[in-house]
């Protein structure tokens, strides 16, 4: 469908959807969405292949508004100005009022501070997780037109904090990958632990790709800490923790949700990860959840194993959801107005597949409000367009990855007040 | 309609400033060969110092000194030359490969600086830079056109001084200089100081194109100065013409435009299931156009007019 297409009838589309659209035009109307995602590296396809997916549950359903929903995806090569150009031509020539994206928050930033916000247009990210989003809309700089379904560090550094409380360390010292997420979570973490009354005993950056880490390890082990944090991905996680074991370390670990990988746990040796503990953030124990796994599953062979899957999911299915309760013609303000509507505890429940979302349009075209049950679960946002989320401690069992302990929303919730 | 010419002026806006930072590059490489392998240290300089004097003072960052913007800007270009100055005293005795791999470390070092001082925001960058004149223009088509007017004023502005420069004594100077260092100092000058001059003058130009990149998009992260930036300005004075002023900005122009022409009409008309491979497919079509134009015409679009002598110039 999209080879037939010519330019001249694709500028007619773009025109016709933004405000001559009637009633009898209706059933073969488009609207369309803008996508800009990674999609030149790898774990950037599935993020962008399960957006698309969510797009064509909702034409399934008879699209949003009347309207059937094309996605306009764009690559951001992971490059600041790539990416905003791209934003920028989605906005201005494909008239879009619904951008979903980025992943790199620094990449996310400047198409919010220089595109979506001066165009009046909503942005739903799946996947930014620095906490500068945050600072930037309690500056009153975000209109209200940010969202993001990627639970911040904050939750993964307090469950951290926890296992260490848990366990009855006195203290701990941080191992941070050196970026955004990195450096913001190592942050917080410290903050967490120094606010639980346990000792920091040192902060360290590690840089990627450094053929050592014995420095940085050294350092650290001169401290002696009766545990370590690590906020690592597996090549440099890998790395970190042979030297610290070989050179004498304790086995007690605690770490963020990168390293939960099988490469990790053969490339050091599962005899030393026995007082390994992991944390991340989980999908809810609801049926809609589960839903997603299988119907994912089934769509592309293979469980959503991936970085920011669930969340790029459920940011593309709550933001159309919005879009048809905003109604046809709707503006960016409009339809970030109407999250709240989508994603209301009070409302009706729905799920997070074609059934569901036919049904949360029903009760939204009566005026009535839904809870959406998504694959990242009962998602609701706060007023920075932020989300929480349940976690998970994990260990590393005979035959995988085992689920140690189970915290839900509200324990977090309770746990991250107690801490403030 | 309104919507193209939006982004007309959107698109005219970044080209034109990375056409400024080829300008600076093509005074140092085209007109004094000199290989300056680290343009997105000087890029960055302008960018940073733009951001930190020009913001207002927020937790834990360095400046928030709330100058006026032109100051701000005109600063960020006097941070860029500083370190330019300092680049230069250490490393301008190197020569052609040498340079090129010693001012690529400083971009590397450039980098890594800014992202773990928590004092210029650290990986998170610089955010929350109010842009001047925003509360008079609003934020829409009409500021971004009036931007792009100052854009071109200083575009404009930074050529005419070139073409002065390098049609002056001093522009002899320095093309005498890239040919052949030692006929020139038999002539009884001093080729270590003008490269010095030569090469701070094309790092203010840099940092004045990093300057208004930072005000265009109002953030700065070390995402923005990553090696890649370095070899984007670089394929641009390639395609262009290094030695040429004219090409510079074409070569920045027509680059510009195939970078981001490419990635949209792939999304518009590829097929749906390569419609993932889109970048990929993006970057091989880029790599083609270099390649091909450094096989077929590796002179560039608009080769250096070479002038024997000034009076035997026929006008420009």
């Amino acid at each position: 469908m999209n080879g037939l297409k010519t330019s001249v009838l694709a500028i007619g589309a773009a025109l016709g959807f933004a405000s001559f659209g009637t009633e009898a035009a209706a059933q073969d109307c488009t609207t369309r969405i803008g996508a800009v995602l990674p999609t030149s590296v790898d774990w950037g396809k599935p993020i962008a292949a399960t957006a698309q997916y969510a797009v064509d549950i909702a034409n399934e359903t008879g699209g949003v508004a009347g309207c059937q929903i094309e996605m306009v995806l764009r690559d951001t090569q992971v490059d600041p100005k790539v990416g905003v150009d791209a934003a920028k031509a989605l906005v201005d020539l494909d008239g879009v009022q619904l951008l979903l994206g980025a992943v790199s928050s620094g990449v996310s930033m400047p198409i919010l501070t220089s595109v979506t916000v001066p165009a009046g247009v909503m942005q739903m990210s799946c996947c930014s997780s620095s906490t500068a989003f945050t600072a930037l809309s309690e500056d009153g700089k975000t209109n209200g037109l940010f969202y993001r379904t990627f639970a911040t560090s904050g939750v993964q550094a307090a469950v951290g904090a926890m296992v260490a409380q848990e366990k009855g360390y006195e203290s701990v010292a941080v191992f941070y990958k050196n970026d955004d997420w990195g450096q913001d979570i190592g942050g917080l973490v410290a903050r967490d632990l120094e606010a639980l009354g346990i000792n920091v005993t040192a902060q360290i950056a590690i840089n990627d790709a450094q053929a050592s880490y014995r420095a940085e390890v050294t350092e650290a082990l001169q401290t002696q800490p009766q545990a370590i944090y690590m906020a690592l991905y597996p090549d440099e996680g890998t790395q970190v923790v042979r030297e610290w074991i070989s050179l004498g370390g304790t086995q007690n670990m605690i770490a963020a949700n990168a390293l939960k990988s099988e490469e990790f746990k053969e490339n050091v040796g599962a005899q030393f990860l026995g007082s390994f503990i992991g944390t991340d953030t989980a999908s809810p124990r609801t049926e809609s959840a589960d839903a997603f796994v299988a119907a994912y599953t089934e769509r592309f062979d293979g469980p959503p194993s991936g970085p920011g899957l669930a969340n790029s999911y459920d940011a593309t299915m709550i933001a159309l959801m919005a879009m048809h309760a905003a109604g046809e013609g709707a503006t960016g303000a409009d339809i970030a107005a109407k999250i709240g509507a989508v994603t209301d505890p009070n409302g009706t429940p729905v799920t997070a597949d074609a059934a569901g979302f036919a049904q949360a349009k029903e009760v939204l075209d009566g005026g009535e409000t839904v809870s959406y049950q998504g694959a990242t679960g009962n998602v609701q946002f706060d007023a920075n367009g932020d989300v929480s989320a349940p976690a998970v401690m994990w260990t590393f069992g005979e035959s995988g990855i085992d689920e140690m302990k189970y915290i839900s929303l509200t324990e977090v919730n309770d746990f991250m007040a107690s801490m403030k | 309609m309104i919507g193209i010419i939006s982004y007309l002026v959107f698109f005219a806006t970044v080209a034109s400033i990375l056409s400024i930072a080829v300008l600076g590059l093509n005074l140092q490489w085209g007109n004094t060969g000199l290989f300056n392998g680290g343009v997105v240290a000087f890029f960055g300089a302008g960018a940073y110092g733009t951001l930190i004097l020009g913001s207002a003072p927020q937790d834990g960052l360095l400046g928030g000194f709330g100058l006026p913007y032109l100051l701000a800007l005109f600063g960020g270009m006097v941070i860029a030359g500083i370190v330019a100055w300092i680049v230069g005293l250490l490393t301008l005795r190197l020569r052609h490969d040498y340079l090129a791999i010693a001012t690529f470390g400083v971009a590397v070092a450039f980098e890594n600086l800014v992202r773990n001082a928590a004092i210029f925001g650290g990986a998170q960058g610089i955010r929350g830079f109010e842009r001047p004149l925003r509360d008079v223009f609003g934020s829409g088509l009409a500021y971004n056109a009036l931007f792009f007017v100052f854009v071109l004023i200083l575009l404009i502005a930074t050529y005419l001084f070139l073409e002065r420069l390098i049609a002056s004594p001093f522009g002899r100077l320095l093309r005498a200089i890239r040919e052949d260092e030692t006929a020139a100092q038999s002539l009884g000058k001093s080729p270590s100081r003008v490269r010095l001059t030569a090469f701070i003058a094309g790092s203010v130009i840099m940092g004045l194109a990093g300057g208004l990149y930072a005000t265009f998009y109002a953030f700065i992260s070390p995402q923005d100065v990553l090696p890649i930036l370095t070899f984007q300005i670089w394929a641009m004075l390639i395609v262009g013409g290094a030695g040429n002023n004219k090409g510079a900005v074409m070569g920045t122009f027509l680059i510009w435009a195939a970078w981001t022409a490419s990635g949209w009409a792939l999304s518009r008309f590829a097929p749906l299931d390569v419609q993932l491979y889109t970048g990929s497919i993006q970057f091989v079509l880029i790599g083609f156009v270099i390649v091909g134009m450094l096989m077929w015409r590796p002179q560039g679009l608009f080769p250096e007019k070479l002038v024997v002598s000034q009076s035997a110039k026929t006008g420009r």
